[in-house]
């Protein structure tokens, strides 16, 4: 039975295991994730949820307890933040390699050295090379969705591939705000049981890996498979949508961006906040949109390029630092590498804001978005990388 | 298709082999057998002439010779 | 040619196909052809790590391994999904090297203990990281040569048989590839408990021990003898001495190794007596708990 209250993201999260019928979970506590698999323990405990819960002693463990029981035909689900996700790095690296379609939540919280408990998104964009699925949640509904999703799209024969469902520690993880849960047995129409193609571990039906001795190809293989992701996540999308009247555009969603000169990009639960500062600037008149970029990795390059000929700037907000980098912020870098081949290009600004996980207000947002049309204004870039928290906008709010 | 280089391949002495199977048992790659329990037989597309056969024989019934 | 065909056929019948990438005279593949033909076909085998890898790819069983530095987490994570598919008809196997087990996954293979994994947890203890080219592990006994010891290990070996006991499991013993019958035995045994098991083999490396590979078998043989690498059970925090051979003095063991060539003979009896005392201590509790 379908039902809505308010939610933490942490619950949500352990709500989209749960439906997912997630089989096997190897569990270790890091704030701000640690909700997640106590939630799930509970469920467990109260029989609610059939699932193997591994009490392991690190992240490193976790990561290669969720490769074990995926090879071995389970489906995995886990949970990490922060220092757990560099710790467990080693083991990341298997499952895109493997074609191992285990869901994890990547809880964004700040990496130390210059971090803290509070989230920004240098942990989850660490891993943007190892060839895990990458999407980006808003607020507690989304992240229970993108779960349940998350497993159609990896399990998807075109793709087999890891799909971690992102979002901020604290603002969304334990924010509450209404979420609706849907009913068990539409998810399991919705989404099959797990069945590995490529391989299996049963002495019935051993089939090992097939092993492809030309590293080139076989990396080719990991990256076609990125690329047909693309299809995948919006073909689900628009699956999910017609059957529980909730979507999310796939990788990238616009968001009142018909009429306007430029955007403003940004990731995570600042997209919540950045909705209400552009509807506000549209009611005075201002010409600025905003896109949410929901699918990190498989990166929309060619969504992006179609989208970016209606506007002459975009700000790329970056809740991550990249040092020595060749000019700004992770997402930053992307989108430029996305646009350079087109023949008229947005004019580019890059914002780093909400380091680790100072809030991002509206009054900052109000700054990058009028920063982004006077760029328009004058047809040039005052400042290309404003790190945006060491200017003095006075108050707060 | 790689191939095992040897130096020295053993060899055994049908008079002397009392068919006890410790070369069987013992060789490292599984590749001596004691066929039907009667003659001891070599493998000699994977033995890698390591000698452990002979030198468990109790009986010294098998030599290692140079490879030709 | 007719011989050929017979052997492929005896290798039909092996979970192991003869002519693997170990080191002439290893004792690898034969503690695994020993290992399989007592656990049966019904098993999986986890596993990864240099040398021993040489030898799992070998293995027609289903087999997976992802670097030795998981020894046991991928084996926990198999476990489970074993248990979620009503699969506990299947024999899980991990198998680690000494420097797997000592050192890099020493904290691995204590959890996967603590929370008694229905596993058997073999060490394939050769006593050094040999396929880095012969590097001191944590396992390498006082005294050896390795290329990062030249002058001998200060230190001596840690006892992990020992401490994996000390974490009430089941059962924890001690192989030898020299006394198959022993060996078997002891998987046998370890396949048919519940929970933690764990094996500790001691695997001769001619390569790495520096003797001529005809004497692998007789190498581990004098171990035993010597009363180095005593074989025994701990079953249930109770110790049974499994074989009591008379003792042979370490020097035969020593000798017979180039890797202890530069010993001198104040260091030689110092491991004689330290041998001594395991051995009279093993004794003194055999038939007894020997855990707190």
């Amino acid at each position: 039975m379908s039902f809505t209250r308010m939610m933490e993201g942490n619950e949500a999260a352990a709500w989209g295991a749960r439906l997912s019928r997630a089989e096997v979970v190897p569990a270790y506590p890091i704030t701000p994730q640690t909700e997640v698999i106590s939630h799930i323990a509970t469920f467990i405990a109260e029989g609610k949820m059939k699932a193997q819960y591994i009490k392991v002693e690190g992240e490193h463990t976790a990561m290669a307890a969720a490769v074990g029981a995926s090879v071995a035909g389970a489906r995995v689900f886990t949970a990490s933040a922060s220092q757990g996700i560099a710790y467990m790095e080693e083991a990341l690296w298997m499952p895109p390699g493997r074609r191992l379609p285990i869901v994890m939540c990547m809880v964004n919280r700040a990496l130390a050295p210059i971090g803290g408990l509070r989230p920004d998104h240098n942990d989850s964009l660490m891993q943007r090379d190892n060839g895990w699925i990458q999407l980006y949640c808003e607020n507690s509904q989304e992240v229970l969705d993108t779960i349940i999703m998350a497993y159609r799209i990896g399990e998807d024969r075109r793709v087999y591939l890891p799909v971690a469902s992102c979002y901020d520690g604290y603002f969304v993880s334990a924010t509450a705000t209404p979420t609706t849960v849907p009913d068990q047995v539409e998810v399991d129409e919705f989404l099959p049981p797990y069945v590995h193609e490529m391989y299996s571990l049963m002495p019935e039906t051993y089939r090992p890996r097939p092993f492809e001795m030309n590293i080139a190809k076989a990396r080719y293989e990991v990256q076609q498979a990125h690329e047909r992701a693309k299809v995948v996540i919006e073909e689900v999308d628009v699956e999910y949508s017609k059957r529980f009247s909730r979507g999310y555009d796939g990788l990238l969603e616009e968001y009142a961006c018909d009429d306007v000169d430029a955007v403003l990009m940004t990731m995570g639960s600042m997209t919540g906040t950045a909705r209400d500062v552009v509807d506000e600037m549209q009611a005075s008149g201002k010409r600025i949109g905003l896109l949410k970029l929901r699918g990190f990795r498989p990166f929309p390059t060619e969504e992006l390029q179609g989208l970016a000929k209606r506007f002459h700037a975009i700000g790329v907000v970056d809740r991550n630092t990249s040092y020595g980098s060749a000019g700004g912020g992770i997402v930053s870098m992307e989108v430029a590498r996305a646009l350079y081949p087109l023949e008229d290009r947005p004019l580019l600004l890059n914002f780093h804001v909400g380091l680790g996980g100072s809030d991002v207000t509206m009054r900052q947002i109000g700054y990058m978005a009028d920063k982004t049309l006077e760029a328009v204004e004058t047809g040039r870039v005052e400042k290309a990388v404003d790190w945006v928290e060491l200017v003095d906008l006075g108050e707060v709010m | 298709m790689s191939q095992i280089i040897r130096a020295f391949r053993p060899t055994v002495d049908k008079d002397k082999c009392v068919k006890c199977g410790n070369c069987q048992t013992y060789c490292p790659e599984g590749t001596v057998m004691l066929r039907d329990g009667e003659e001891v037989v070599f493998d000699y597309r994977f033995c890698k002439g390591c000698g452990v056969c002979a030198n468990e024989c109790p009986v010294d019934a098998i030599s290692m010779v140079k490879e030709a | 040619m007719e011989i050929n065909r017979q052997f492929d056929e005896y290798y039909e019948n092996s979970y192991i196909q003869g002519g693997t990438a170990c080191c002439p005279g290893c004792g690898g593949p034969l503690f695994w052809r020993m290992t399989l033909e007592a656990l049966g076909p019904k098993t999986i085998i986890y596993g990864d790590g240099p040398c021993a890898y040489c030898a799992i790819r070998n293995i027609k069983l289903p087999n997976f391994g992802i670097h030795f530095s998981f020894v046991a987490d991928g084996s926990t994570g198999i476990l489970a999904a074993l248990a979620a598919k009503g699969r506990e008809d299947i024999t899980v196997v991990s198998s680690g090297g000494d420097g797997a087990i000592g050192d890099i996954s020493f904290g691995k293979v204590s959890a996967a203990a603590e929370r008694n994994e229905n596993m058997i947890q073999i060490c394939v203890d050769n006593e050094a990281y040999m396929n880095t080219g012969i590097q001191k592990s944590g396992l390498t006994p006082f005294g050896a040569w390795t290329t990062t010891t030249p002058l001998g290990k200060e230190t001596p070996k840690k006892e992990i048989p020992l401490i994996i006991a000390q974490h009430r499991v089941p059962y924890v013993a001690t192989t030898s590839v020299a006394y198959p019958r022993d060996l078997q035995a002891k998987l046998k045994k370890a396949s048919g408990i519940q929970g933690f098991k764990y094996l500790h083999t001691v695997i001769p490396c001619p390569t790495g021990w520096r003797f001529d590979p005809a004497k692998s078998v007789e190498v581990v043989r004098l171990g035993v003898e010597t009363w180095v690498w005593p074989l025994y059970e701990i079953e249930g925090g109770v110790l049974r001495v499994t074989l009591k051979p008379k003792q042979r003095p370490v020097e035969d063991y020593l000798k017979a190794q180039n890797r202890f060539r530069h010993l001198s003979d104040d260091q030689i009896k110092f491991i004689q007596s330290e041998t001594d005392t395991r051995r009279q201590r093993l004794l003194e509790n055999d038939g007894k708990r020997i855990i707190l």
